[in-house]
């Protein structure tokens, strides 16, 4: 095994240190990655055909309410594991440690908890009403119209914000994945010399566009087309493939540090790298321009203990004439490149640097840190101190109490629980499993399911540490990139098709359900059952696949300029939503004295909760920070005051009418 | 004002006594012992984070003592009670969750299967 360890150590100290994304074999990973998005395809023409066969809008929207244990398992459990959990989640794992773990801890309760807690209530409801979507339901619940009209407009607002940012999510794992393919290179030429100019498009990079148009095409036609079962369809063959990706890669990540006692003895020994600005020059002035690429790196001091270790956090360029580097900002041009400093010593010792080519010649630089302007230190950086990705509360630049202080542990503790219970996809789903019997396989499916996925993860990206160090300048790029490595150092590049469709699996089984879910709002609540309830389905049908496509490419429009903080925005929506809807939607189910102003007002106090927490802090970070009340994240905040609110807003009002109190909690 | 266990009485809707749910009153049941293991697992995986997985920003460095590669506080207070949770879990769906009739009443061909009273 020794023997082993130091031969995987050092094939990967390439990888890690030396070269810069990834390596060959490129090729067998596009080859296996388009199979994949032609099988998608098939699932897509497959459900179109059965479409034709059933009612429509039930088929279309909610699968005629008759998935299977598999179908709904994997549907429940692919659609919750979105973008975030492969990339954002894996980049934090990487960026913060072992804290990790607990941040997503809950999981191990999530299934139990978001398929049992309204499984079989809102199945049971939705079956009684017909209802299709989940304003649908609130809207007979309560016999309100207005109220089913407030639930589709925060669907849709909230919804719209998560696929824009799952879109960006999607673009970069594919730009990650074609980075070595000559004939991507030569198309990203072309669509940068088309779009110069171009307003509005001629600012985006050129190579994120084009991934970014590949991805809308291949989401929005087969969503489109297939509806509610192509997605469900797709959602399977995507859980699958998540699975088996997580479960390929855990072994070989564990086999390649050399056993997870090692690893999690070197981890304990790392020191957080430190950020830096720096000053980057040549010699002389250059005959051709230089590009020092975004995570290159930078070596100064030979190889005593005045080796210095920097990597790029930027891309930077010289241009031609001119001995000083530049990178560009949204404002102008700056000569202070942002970077990262090793500090760990195995990694500064075995570092090599960049090589730069301008013109067909190799160029040295030569760099130095530029002293910062005394600012406030806000964050907590782990002061360069060993042992800061074992334990809580884990390094944190923008908070001084860390990443995972108490307070936040417990919150979300909470929220995925409490949150995933109130995602109205997730509802969704719940409504459209086949019988009971169905949805108690499925809770237990979908529990040994995550355990497969979420755990391993953490384990795999600790190792990650390890293997690939320095990746903080880009750590949204860890899983492509692990994915990567691994398939290499195992001498199988046609296996990183695979692992690398399991994080685009995931972004797009969220981002299919999402989709839909729009569409459904606009067209089932919106046009349906406001505007024109006796529209012949022929109008309905042809509707359906308009807005399906308009919404798809809105939010691919809205994604060329793409927003910042994956993981930021799909936590501020997936929270939004919950606190909007879960204390709602529980009461209704489960308490007979709840009535309509109550669930109003519980909706709105959550939402409104939740935007003035986000709004605060935007403004006093700049970023998509909420203000954390007492410690405790948005989510708990929104959702205690929204029930707090339903329960004493529906007791000063007055009871909910007979009928409705007979119709849903007693026996016909 | 009609709560849980109250009968409503409105005649010009039905005669006959009405009957809570039973799918209503199952689920109301099963959402009970959820919220129970939920509180238990928080309070087991965030107390082992307090007593042996927390140090505060600035604090001296500590050792962090290692089961089967894994911290210790990870082992004890996420893995364990995970895979404990899934074997709950396995209790829970087939042997407590009824198997009801979600397009009317409790299933009349649901003896002998578990979760059948």
């Amino acid at each position: 095994m020794n023997d082993l360890t130091t031969l995987s150590l050092e094939f990967f100290a390439p990888l890690g240190l030396f070269a810069q994304a990834g390596g060959g074999g490129s090729n067998s990973a596009i080859i296996t990655f388009a199979i994949y998005i032609v099988l998608v395809m098939v699932l897509a023409g497959l459900s179109h055909r059965l479409l034709q066969s059933k009612s429509f809008m039930s088929e279309y929207f909610l699968g005629s309410r008759s998935l299977g244990v598999w179908a709904f398992a994997l549907t429940f459990a692919a659609t919750s594991s979105s973008g975030g959990s492969f990339i954002g989640f894996p980049s934090l794992v990487y960026t913060h440690g072992w804290v990790v773990a607990l941040w997503i801890g809950s999981y191990m309760v999530v299934p139990i908890f978001t398929m049992g807690l309204l499984g079989k209530r809102i199945n049971q409801v939705a079956r009684k009403t017909g209802a299709i979507t989940i304003p649908d339901v609130l809207r007979d619940r309560f016999d309100s119209p207005g109220f089913g009209g407030l639930a589709t407009v925060l669907i849709v607002f909230f919804m719209t914000f998560n696929l824009i940012a799952q879109f960006k999510g999607g673009s970069n794992i594919l730009q990650t994945l074609l980075a070595d393919v000559p004939l991507f290179h030569a198309a990203k030429v072309f669509t940068s010399d088309t779009l110069a100019g171009v307003p509005f498009f001629g600012a985006a990079d050129a190579g994120y566009f084009l991934c970014l148009l590949v991805f809308t095409a291949a989401v929005v036609v087969y969503t489109a087309y297939g509806g509610f079962r192509a997605v469900v369809w797709t959602d399977v063959l995507q859980g699958v493939v998540m699975v088996a990706g997580v479960l390929i890669m855990l072994p070989m990540a564990i086999y390649l540090v050399g056993g997870m006692e090692k690893a999690t003895k070197e981890i304990a020994r790392m020191t957080p790298p430190r950020a830096v600005s720096l000053l980057i020059e040549t010699d002389e002035p250059l005959a051709s321009p230089l590009v020092l690429a975004k995570n290159s790196w930078l070596v100064s001091g030979g190889e005593g203990e005045n080796r210095r270790v920097f990597r790029l956090a930027a891309e930077a360029r010289i241009k031609s004439g001119e001995t000083t580097a530049q990178v560009k900002t949204d404002e102008a041009a700056k000569q202070h490149i942002p970077a990262i400093e090793i500090t760990f010593a195995k990694h500064i010792a075995s570092a090599r640097p960049t090589t730069f080519t301008s013109g067909g010649k190799v160029v040295s630089v030569h760099q130095q840190v530029v002293p910062e302007e005394q600012k406030k230190k806000t964050g907590y950086d782990g002061d360069g101190q060993a042992g800061v990705y074992m334990k809580g509360p884990g390094i944190d630049k923008s908070s001084a109490d860390g990443f995972l202080p108490l307070g936040l542990a417990i919150s979300f503790f909470f929220m995925w629980n409490f949150s995933g219970a109130g995602q109205p996809s997730n509802m969704v789903r719940l409504m459209a499993f086949k019988d009971s019997n169905t949805l108690r396989r499925a809770i237990f499916t979908v529990a040994i399911y995550y355990t497969l996925i979420y755990f391993p993860l953490v384990v795999i990206f600790m190792c990650a540490k390890v293997l690939l160090p320095g990746w903080e300048t880009d750590s949204d790029r860890i899983m492509p990139e692990m994915a990567k490595a691994l398939t290499l150092a195992m001498n199988m590049p046609w296996l990183a098709g695979l692992l690398v469709a399991a994080p685009f699996a995931a972004v797009m089984s969220t981002m299919d359900s999402f989709l839909l879910m729009i569409s459904s709002a606009l067209v089932r609540d919106v046009y349906q059952r406001n505007i024109n309830p006796d529209a012949p389905e022929k109008t309905i049908k042809r509707l359906t696949y308009v807005v399906t496509v308009v919404v798809g490419l809105t939010a691919m429009l809205a994604a060329v300029s793409p927003p910042q903080f994956l993981q930021d925005i799909i936590v501020f929506t997936g929270s939004g939503l919950s606190t909007s809807f879960l204390a709602p939607v529980s009461l209704a189910l489960y308490w007979p004295r709840f009535n309509r102003q109550g669930a109003i007002a519980g909706m709105l106090s959550g939402f409104l909760t939740h935007m003035l927490l986000y709004t605060v802090g935007f403004f006093e970070s700049g970023e998509l920070e909420p203000l954390q009340l007492f410690g405790f994240h948005p989510f708990m905040v929104g959702a205690l005051a929204s029930a707090v609110v339903s329960v004493v807003v529906a007791l000063t009002t007055s009871p909910p009418p007979e009928h409705l109190v007979r119709k849903f909690f007693y026996r016909d | 004002m009609t709560s849980p266990g109250e009968t409503p009485h409105d005649n010009s809707v039905d005669d006959r006594p009405p009957e809570l749910d039973p799918i209503f009153v199952h689920a109301r049941r099963e959402a009970v012992v959820i919220l129970m293991v939920f509180f238990v697992c928080l309070t087991w995986s965030v107390g082992f984070y307090v007593v042996d997985g927390l140090q505060p920003p600035g604090a001296a460095a500590q050792s962090t003592p290692t089961v089967w590669g894994l911290p210790r506080w990870v082992f004890w207070g996420l893995l364990c009670p995970w895979l404990a949770v899934d074997v709950f879990t396995f209790w829970f769906c087939f042997y407590y969750m009824k198997n009801d009739d979600l397009d009317g009443g409790s299933s009349p061909n649901t003896e002998g299967e578990p979760g059948h009273e």
